[in-house]
């Protein structure tokens, strides 16, 4: 069945030309000259904006609940309708990612043609086909899209970190994200699931009103599941280890999954389903600690780090925990605006870092970046612009509007809230002690230019408009809130002075750290604060090893039985035969017998005959030997 | 309706034929195929006939099934055909008795 064709039904424009330039590129059996790739990667990544910032005219024109459904089946009782969905919150985010999507994509364009490995044409059809995903999964109106998008995301996240097929630390590194995501993605599986067996229908809506209505215990455990969803996509604790390994990919890919859209995903799942987990204070209270928790420690390891991508990964975990942390106080508004801002100065610190690199050799070492202010002036005020967003600095930059928001939610929720907001100071601080690590080292002097280029057009649109987005993106803070219904708490003055000086601390802390080169040592001895104590190693020992150890068990690689379950009833057997059968060997009964059964041995030896071996003739004797049951059932029907 | 069944059934026919006729490992999957397309045509027929969307259900459930049958099909295949000539089949025949 068709339904009527309505306005909303122009959502399916957003992700249909990054999927029709994955098809072509992926997919179309013929030569595509590197130009006329690029080209279509380039179009298939900015038509989702256009045709987003129609539906955002729409949106803001007061149209801004619609229901595009596309596919409707009714079995039974239950309703599977497939719908897009475009909402306040659905129009933000798609606005944020289909922005980010393409300036990160036309920075690709410049950044992947010097790049070693030679196949643009995979990279820039999975980078189309994370796109359409993505906006696939925001838009969606019911769990199966949602599903859908959720988990293509993975995929091509699992192929993007392993794109460099040669590495193997890449490769191991894909593993391990597509793994630890698998391991989230099905709690979030259990939990649209048993949503949709209480509702009998996949419409988010339906899914959240149905949810509501369940008992506490049953909503405590569908509330927990989601979290846990969430938890796996956006690198929290204790899923948090992939993403500094994902950073192994190419750097236009972390700085559009893996550090401003995709992980921020679990933040949106949480913030569809507000309503639900609201009605669960426990799982809320679980969320804020975990959130708050997680934010301490990603930043408290990113101080640690050597490398500058591992620094920002590490810094995407814990500014993800700011937003779980709003989510968690029932801010989910402040935890939008902040995923907005964040989505913006997260992905030019990433952009910025890879030109830099790029004019290092490569070398994503802090110690590289020496230099970088006189080498790559542009990605080094970028870079700055970045990282004072990060941190915060107040007033002029986005991050400020927006971590004030988160800050005063948590404040203003009282309680526990009290002990969380101190800690998300605290971790203001750290922030911007890290963030400004590399950029006092980029100022230092260092070796000239590796790859003496200037930058092509491609690679400097996106970095000025992102860095115009990072320090003006703050105008958005208050205008996103309103348009998510959220209300900006009235706050003490002295919060906000507090919170206005914690980045200031911070900086003042780095520019002492980049001037004692004692302070430097012990930073860099620090080993097990900058493998972030260590819990990979944990892990390895704890799920990893004792895994492989089963799986070489099983598989008879050190000459045990390969094969447990059928050696089982063989051994069984053996058994039997020895407490039974040779008890009676050889007596006068037991010789009879022998030769009662000797007669069979000609039969046999016919018998055998008709086991060919042949696949061809057990088929013949299968749809023979089915047929004439039917026809047995037929005639003494 | 009557004609769908007996097109179903032909599906059915040619697959189960090829299945026999055909030696190639390669092939014999294809024709697994045409034989699962042919329950799965008489499913939607008989759905579209009594206006019940099971039928329909069953037809998407047919689907998952083929591409999992698909899925190890394939992989037997490249197993396969790493130790044996799976260019005719006959010749693999180590269960013979």
């Amino acid at each position: 069945m068709i339904p009527a064709l309505t306005v909303y039904h122009l959502l399916l424009l957003v992700p249909a030309p990054a999927l029709a330039a994955f098809m072509v590129l992926g997919l179309a059996p013929v030569f595509l000259h590197r130009r006329l790739v690029m080209l279509i990667a380039l179009a298939g990544g900015t038509a989702p904006l256009l045709a987003m910032t129609g539906m955002m005219g729409l949106c803001l024109t007061g149209q801004c609940r619609g229901v595009a459904p596309i596919f409707t089946l009714q079995v039974g009782t239950a309703i599977v309708d497939l719908a897009l969905l475009l909402d306040p919150l659905s129009m933000i985010t798609g606005m944020t990612v289909t922005l980010i999507g393409a300036c990160v994509l036309i920075y690709s364009i410049d950044y992947m043609a010097g790049a070693k490995t030679a196949d643009l044409r995979r990279f820039f059809a999975l980078m189309n086909l994370f796109l359409a995903a993505m906006l696939a999964m925001v838009l969606a109106g019911d769990s199966i899209v949602y599903f859908l998008g959720w988990e293509m995301m993975g995929l091509c996240s699992f192929f993007l970190i392993a794109y460099n097929v040669f590495s193997d630390p890449a490769v191991a590194a894909g593993r391990k994200a597509f793994i630890m995501s698998r391991i989230a993605d099905a709690l979030l599986l259990g939990g649209l699931l048993l949503l949709f067996i209480a509702a009998g229908s996949v419409r988010i809506d339906a899914l959240i009103a149905a949810g509501l209505a369940l008992p506490e215990g049953q909503r405590t455990v569908i509330a927990l599941l989601l979290l846990g969803g969430a938890l796996g996509k956006s690198a929290q604790l204790p899923f948090h280890t992939w993403l500094p390994s994902a950073m192994a990919g190419p750097t236009p890919v972390s700085a559009l999954l893996h550090s401003a859209t995709m992980v921020a995903a679990g933040a949106y799942l949480m913030a569809r389903f507000a309503p639900l987990l609201a009605a669960s204070p426990d799982v809320m209270l679980v969320m804020a600690v975990g959130g708050a928790l997680t934010a301490a420690f990603g930043s408290m390891t990113a101080i640690f780090q050597s490398d500058v991508k591992r620094l920002l990964a590490f810094s995407s975990i814990s500014q993800i925990g700011f937003m779980l942390l709003a989510l968690g106080v029932g801010a989910p508004a402040a935890a939008m605006a902040h995923f907005v801002t964040h989505a913006l100065f997260k992905s030019l610190l990433f952009l910025a870092a890879g030109d830099i690199a790029h004019s290092a050799g490569d070398d994503t070492s802090i110690a590289a970046m020496k230099g970088a202010a006189s080498r790559r002036p542009l990605a080094f005020a970028a870079f700055t612009i970045g990282a004072a967003s990060l941190s915060g600095l107040p007033l002029v930059t986005a991050g400020w509007w927006s971590k004030e928001e988160v800050l005063d939610a948590v404040l203003g929720s009282g309680g526990a809230g009290r002990a969380l907001w101190v800690l998300a100071l605290l971790t203001a601080v750290m922030t911007a002690i890290y963030a400004f690590r590399p950029v006092l080292i980029a100022l230092k002097p260092g070796p000239v230019d590796a790859h003496p280029h200037t930058p092509g057009l491609a690679t400097r649109i996106p970095l000025v408009l992102l860095g115009f987005g990072s320090l003006t993106g703050g105008l958005l803070v208050g205008p996103v809130i309103r348009l998510l219904g959220g209300v900006h708490p009235e706050m003490p003055a002295y919060s906000v002075v507090v919170a206005a000086l914690a980045p200031l601390t911070g900086l003042a802390i780095s520019w002492q750290l980049s001037r004692s080169p004692q302070l430097a040592d012990w930073l860099a001895a620090r080993r097990l604060l900058r493998q972030g104590l260590q819990i990979d190693v944990l892990y390895q020992a704890w799920f990893v090893q004792p895994f492989q150890r089963l799986v070489d068990r099983l598989s008879g690689v050190h000459g045990t039985t390969p094969d447990p379950f059928g050696a089982a009833p063989v051994t069984m057997m053996l058994w039997l035969k020895r407490q039974l059968i040779d008890r009676f060997r050889s007596d006068g009964f037991d010789s009879g017998w022998m030769a009662l059964a000797g007669t069979a041995t000609p039969l046999w030896a016919v018998a055998r005959r008709s086991q060919s071996g042949r696949a061809r003739d057990a088929v013949m004797a299968l749809a023979g030997g089915t047929a004439g049951l039917l026809l047995l059932g037929w005639m003494t029907a | 309706m009557t004609a769908l069944f007996w097109l179903a059934a032909a599906l059915f026919g040619i697959g189960l034929f090829g299945m026999m006729a055909r030696r190639s490992l390669l092939f014999q999957l294809l024709s697994m195929e045409v034989m699962l397309a042919g329950p799965a045509l008489a499913f939607v027929a008989a759905g579209a006939a009594r206006g019940d969307a099971q039928g329909q259900g069953m037809f998407v459930l047919i689907l998952v099934l083929a591409a999992a049958e698909v899925g190890i099909g394939l992989s037997l295949y490249l197993r396969l055909s790493r130790i044996a000539d799976v260019s005719d089949v006959d010749t693999i025949s180590d269960l013979k008795g």
